[in-house]
């Protein structure tokens, strides 16, 4: 498997699509999904997450980063996959810190926001329960907050 | 090719699904706080609509300028709280035998220092209605007592007023001054004019409280300039500062010979200069007397 630098570690490239690519660090047990085009079509999305879910299983992992900085299109119903079912299926195989790195652009939060309040009024609140999410800068900070 | 288009259609309808997602999250947003200003200018209102009544109850216990014109030659005040009602109390009382006068700051602003001031008013009279007094000192003494017994005698609640209190006694022609921190200017006819020695104690602070009586010795056009800190601690003018002593000092010194009406629309208008645009500091009231 290829090795890459990435958030300043040597980090294993799991999987690539044409859309984003999944890599793995052992030691801090992390997985860093990172997009790289402007838009990751649903089925592509989906493949990607439920390869860390079986991540997860094979690797242990604990801490996982989802590099959004390249997207500009925020499509929801892949949002609504993401909350309502892939993280509660990541929380009960033992995801404990989801780390979300967003593109500096003012109206993509706001997308983001019109799509969580719209995910929250659908199936409450609650449905972010036992699963730390943070919203970071680079995966630089969440690789020096691991190392600790 | 295909699959390129095909990417770029998906990606083109995502856009537009996000931009009205997000307008609609947008307006939603919009009404509520839209809602949120309404209810918050009602509130708004409410207060001030109460505070506007408060003012009207806080105004009707200052003094009449012509009961302090029967014993002065001339007498006028101002007051401009900060937020309309305030802790600055300009009083008199006619006593058979004389008048007791002066001007007191509570401590605060706004509707605590409000009440504390109507106290101290409602205090002031009840002393001067039951006894006879004729030492400023003596007000000052009683007055002390009643503000630490009912505000500070069990729990220290810091509330307390600093000023003076003058008497003036229209058969013996005997002017004395009894000062709580408080801040006034006597200007002779001739002469320099002075700044009033204070006490270093506040009215209420203590029972300990030690409060000197003085007599002033005057000649008939002799003025007296009486007010809060108000006045010389308002920020303002071309380098936001304080106004400060110095500054009232020469003010009054350039118009000492003005008449009492005069020298009150000089005061006025030279505090609202230098305020300017900026809030005011503090509540700011003054008394002018002649003798």
């Amino acid at each position: 498997m290829k090795i890459v630098e990435t958030g300043g570690i040597p980090m294993e490239l799991i999987l690539k699509t044409d859309y984003a690519s999944l890599y793995f660090e052992s030691n801090l047990k992390l997985a860093v999904c990172v997009a790289d085009e402007e838009y990751i079509p649903i089925d592509s999305f989906k493949s990607l997450f439920l390869a860390v879910s079986d991540l997860l299983e094979v690797k242990e992992i604990k801490h996982f980063v989802f590099d959004k900085r390249q997207l500009r299109t925020f499509h929801q119903p892949s949002m609504e996959w993401y909350f309502a079912i892939w993280k509660t299926s990541v929380r009960e195989k033992g995801l404990v810190d989801h780390y979300k790195i967003l593109p500096p652009l003012d109206w993509f939060v706001k997308a983001v926001d019109a799509g969580k309040w719209e995910i929250f009024k659908k199936y409450g609140s609650d449905i972010v329960n036992g699963i730390s999410i943070n919203y970071v800068d680079s995966i630089d900070e969440v690789v020096l907050k691991l190392k600790g | 090719m295909n699959v390129d288009i095909q990417y770029y259609k998906e990606q083109l309808a995502s856009k537009e699904d996000m931009l009205v997602r997000t307008a609609s999250y947008l307006l939603e947003a919009q009404t509520k706080l839209e809602l949120k200003n309404k209810e918050l200018s009602e509130i708004h209102e409410e207060i001030f609509d109460s505070i506007r009544f408060a003012r009207l109850i806080q105004t009707s216990f200052l003094p009449n300028t012509d009961v302090l014109k029967v014993f002065l030659k001339d007498a006028s005040f101002f007051v401009k709280q900060q937020i309309g009602i305030g802790g600055d109390l300009v009083f008199s009382k006619n006593t058979g035998h004389g008048l007791v006068f002066g001007l007191l700051d509570s401590t605060g602003h706004g509707i605590p220092a409000s009440m504390l001031s109507i106290a101290g008013s409602l205090f002031i009279q009840e002393i001067t209605s039951t006894m006879q007094i004729d030492s400023p000192a003596a007000l000052a003494k009683l007055l002390n007592y009643q503000l630490y017994s009912t505000f500070n005698k069990t729990e220290l609640s810091l509330a307390h007023m600093e000023g003076s209190v003058f008497y003036y006694c229209s058969r013996t022609g005997k002017l004395k001054y009894s000062s709580a921190k408080g801040k006034a200017i006597y200007l002779p006819l001739n002469g320099a004019i002075t700044e009033l020695p204070a006490s270093k104690d506040p009215v209420g602070q203590s029972p300990e409280s030690v409060f000197d009586e003085v007599e002033i010795p005057f000649v008939s056009g002799d003025k007296l300039l009486i007010y809060s800190d108000g006045l010389v601690d308002q920020f303002g003018g071309p380098s936001d500062k304080k106004y400060n002593r110095k500054r009232l000092l020469d003010l009054v010194e350039q118009n000492r010979h003005s008449s009492v009406a005069e020298l009150k629309e000089i005061i006025e208008f030279e505090h609202n200069q230098w305020k300017g645009d900026n809030t005011q500091t503090d509540d700011v009231s003054f008394l002018i007397i002649e003798l």
